[in-house]
C-alpha cells in the first residue's frame, strides 16, 4: 500500500504539490489565529478574574449582621465558595493606609471602617447578579441590614465583559471559518486530484479491487500530504514566532497569567488537524467514486 | 477466405463446448451450474427509462455468445448489471452459481475477480507499463510476488506482447492495447470473459487478431460473452447470438448472424 501510495504520489506532483501547499497555507493561518485568539482569550480572563463584589457593613455592624451576610454569600451558588475573604474594620484601615497613604496624615481619632467582605464569582458574567442579590441597584431590595453598600464597578465590568466576549466571539469565529475553510480548500484540492484519476479508479474497480484496497493508497497519500503541510505550516510559525517576538514583547502585557496556547501544543494541535484533514478529506472524498 | 477462416478458429467448434440441444428454462438452468441466467430481468432507469425489459436467458459454460443489437437497446445494462454495478429492478440474475440478488456489496469485488473484462477504450492504466497492468489484476486479489511474476510474462506470452512488456500504453498500437487489456482479464483464468465492442476502435486486421485471441481463450474453456456492433464478424464466426431491440431479447440463435435470418 505504501509503494502503490508513493507511486501515486510521484505520478501526480503537481496535485500533491498543490494539496500541500494548501495544507501548508490552511495550517500556517490557523496556527496564527490560534495563538492570537488564545492569548486574547487568556488577557481577557485575567481582567475578567479581577471582577469581585465588595460588601461594606455599618461601622457598628453586629456580628449577628455580619454572619447574617456571611450566610446570605454563601449560599449563592454564583459565588466561588473558597474565594470569599472577610476584611475586617482593621485590616481594611491598613489596606487602606497602605494603599492611600496621603489620607493618613493625620491620626484618625477612630476607625471609620466596617468590615467587608471580597466574593470572587465562579463566573465573572455574574457579578451584578450576586451585587444584586444582596442589593445593589435596585431600590426594592434594601441591602441586608448592617450594610451600607455594596459594589462591583458596574460600568467598568459591562465594559470589560463586553470587549472579552467581543474578543472571544471574534477568534471564535475567525478559528472556525479558517478551519471550515482549510477543510474545504483541502477537500477541493484533493477531489481534484481524485477527479483526475477517477480513470484509474474505475479499473481499479472492474479488476475486483476492495474498496480498502483502492482507499489505502489514496488516504495514505492524503495522510502524507496533511503531514507534511502542516510540519511545514509549523515550521513556518516557529521561524515567524522568532523573527516577531522580539519586537513584539515589549508592546504586550507584562503579566505572567496572560499566555497564548504554548508552541509545542499548537503545533500538536496544527500536526493533529493536518493528518486528520489529509486522511479524512481524501477518504470522504474518495466514497463517491467508489460507487462503480 | 478471410484470416479468421485460415487459421481456421472460427469454423470448428470443440466437441467439448457442444452446445445444449435444446434451451433450458432458467430455473433448470441455474440448478444444473450454467455460467449465466438472467430470469425476468427488468431495468428502469429514473424517470420510467426501460433499458431492459423482461430479459431471460441461459449461458452455459464454455460458450461464445455474441451480444448485438443498436446503440440503446440495452446491451451496456445487461453488462453493467453482471458486474453487479447496477441493480436490476425485478428479476433474478445468476453468474457462476452465485445469485447476484443474494450477494452483498462487500462480496462484489469478489464476483468481480471471476470475471474478465475487455472494453473498447481499453481502460488501461496509462502511468503503468504492460506487464505493470496486467500484475495489477493479481495485486488486487493479494497474489504473492513470486506467483505475479511467473504469470504475467506467461500470459503476455499468449497474447504474443512478451516484447513488449516494458512498453506503456501510449507506446503501443490500439491492436496491442487491446491485448494488454484481454491478458488483464485472463490473467487470473477467470471462468467467464466479458467483452463490450472489443474491436469497436480497431481497424479490420486487428480485429480479426483480437478475435482470434478471443476464440483461443473460449477453447479453453473460458466462458466470453461479447457485446459488438461487428456485423462482419458476427455472421463469419457464426456462434450464438442474442440480439436486444428497445431493451428486449428480439432474438435467441444457436448459430446466428448480425441480423435475422
Amino acid at each position: 500500500m505504501l509503494g502503490e501510495a508513493v507511486r501515486s504520489i510521484g505520478a501526480n506532483i503537481s496535485t500533491t504539490v498543490a494539496a500541500t501547499m494548501t495544507v501548508l497555507i490552511g495550517m500556517f493561518l490557523l496556527g496564527l489565529v490560534i495563538a492570537f485568539a488564545t492569548y486574547a482569550r487568556s488577557w481577557s480572563d485575567d481582567v475578567k478574574a479581577g471582577l469581585v463584589v465588595k460588601v461594606f457593613h455599618d461601622r457598628d455592624a453586629t456580628p449577628q449582621q455580619v454572619n447574617a451576610v456571611r450566610v446570605l454569600i454563601e449560599k449563592d451558588r454564583r459565588v466561588d465558595k473558597n474565594r470569599i475573604e472577610f476584611v475586617s474594620a482593621e485590616e481594611g484601615l491598613d489596606q487602606m493606609r497602605r494603599e492611600r497613604p496621603d489620607l493618613f496624615k493625620t491620626d484618625l481619632p477612630y476607625n471609620p471602617l466596617g468590615p467587608a467582605w471580597t466574593v470572587y464569582p465562579t463566573q465573572a458574567e455574574y457579578v451584578d447578579e450576586i451585587a444584586a442579590a444582596l442589593g445593589a441597584g435596585t431600590k426594592a431590595s434594601p441591602y441586608p441590614s448592617g450594610v451600607h453598600q455594596v459594589t462591583y464597578g458596574a460600568e467598568k465590568a459591562k465594559r470589560i465583559l463586553k470587549v472579552a466576549n467581543i474578543i472571544n466571539a471574534i477568534f471564535g469565529i475567525a478559528v472556525l471559518v479558517l478551519l471550515s475553510a482549510a477543510a474545504i480548500l483541502i477537500a477541493n484540492t484533493i477531489r481534484l486530484s481524485i477527479f483526475a484519476r477517477r480513470r484509474e479508479i474505475e479499473v481499479m474497480k472492474l479488476v475486483g479491487a476492495t474498496n480498502w484496497f483502492v482507499r489505502g493508497p489514496f488516504m495514505l497519500e492524503g495522510l502524507i500530504c496533511g503531514l507534511a503541510g502542516s510540519l511545514l505550516a509549523v515550521i513556518l510559525l516557529f521561524v515567524s514566532k522568532e523573527a516577531a517576538l522580539p519586537s513584539l514583547l515589549p508592546r504586550l502585557t507584562s503579566d505572567p497569567d496572560v499566555q497564548a496556547l504554548g508552541f509545542g501544543l499548537n503545533a500538536l494541535i496544527l500536526l493533529g488537524l493536518g493528518l486528520l484533514l489529509g486522511a479524512a478529506g481524501s477518504g470522504l472524498t474518495l466514497r463517491r467514486f467508489l460507487q462503480v | 477466405m478471410t484470416a479468421v477462416e485460415e487459421n481456421t478458429l472460427v469454423t470448428d467448434t470443440p466437441t467439448a463446448l457442444a452446445e445444449p440441444e435444446a434451451p433450458q428454462t432458467p430455473s433448470a438452468a441455474a440448478a444444473a451450474g450454467a455460467m449465466i441466467v438472467f430470469e425476468s430481468v427488468q431495468k428502469t432507469y429514473d424517470p420510467n427509462v426501460v433499458a431492459l425489459e423482461a430479459a431471460s436467458f441461459v449461458i452455459e459454460k464454455g460458450e461464445f455468445v455474441f451480444l448485438v443489437g443498436p446503440s440503446g437497446s440495452g446491451k451496456s445494462t445487461l453488462i453493467r448489471l453482471l458486474l453487479k454495478e447496477i441493480e436490476p429492478s425485478t428479476g433474478r440474475i445468476i453468474v457462476g452459481g452465485r445469485d447476484l440478488g443474494r450477494l452483498p456489496r462487500r462480496k462484489v469485488p469478489q464476483l468481480r475477480r471471476n470475471i474478465g473484462c475487455v472494453f473498447q477504450d481499453f481502460k488501461l492504466l496509462s502511468d503503468r507499463t504492460a506487464s505493470e497492468n496486467v500484475a495489477y489484476a493479481l495485486k488486487v486479489q493479494g497474489e504473492s510476488r513470486n506467483s505475479i511474476r511467473r504469470k504475467v510474462p506467461e500470459v503476455l506470452g499468449l497474447v504474443g506482447l512478451s516484447h513488449k512488456s516494458n512498453s506503456f500504453p501510449d507506446e503501443l498500437s490500439g491492436g496491442e492495447q487491446q491485448r494488454v487489456s484481454i491478458a488483464r482479464a485472463f490473467v487470473n483464468h477467470p471462468p467467464l470473459l466479458v467483452c463490450d465492442e472489443p474491436t469497436g476502435n480497431l481497424d479490420p486486421d486487428t480485429s480479426v487478431e483480437i478475435m482470434q485471441l478471443l476464440y483461443r481463450i473460449n477453447r479453453s474453456g473460458t466462458t466470453i460473452l461479447m457485446a459488438t456492433h461487428d456485423r462482419e464478424m458476427v455472421d463469419k464466426m457464426r456462434r450464438r447470438v442474442i440480439a436486444l431491440e428497445d431493451g428486449r431479447i428480439a432474438r435467441d440463435e444457436r448459430r446466428g448472424g448480425y441480423v435475422s435470418e
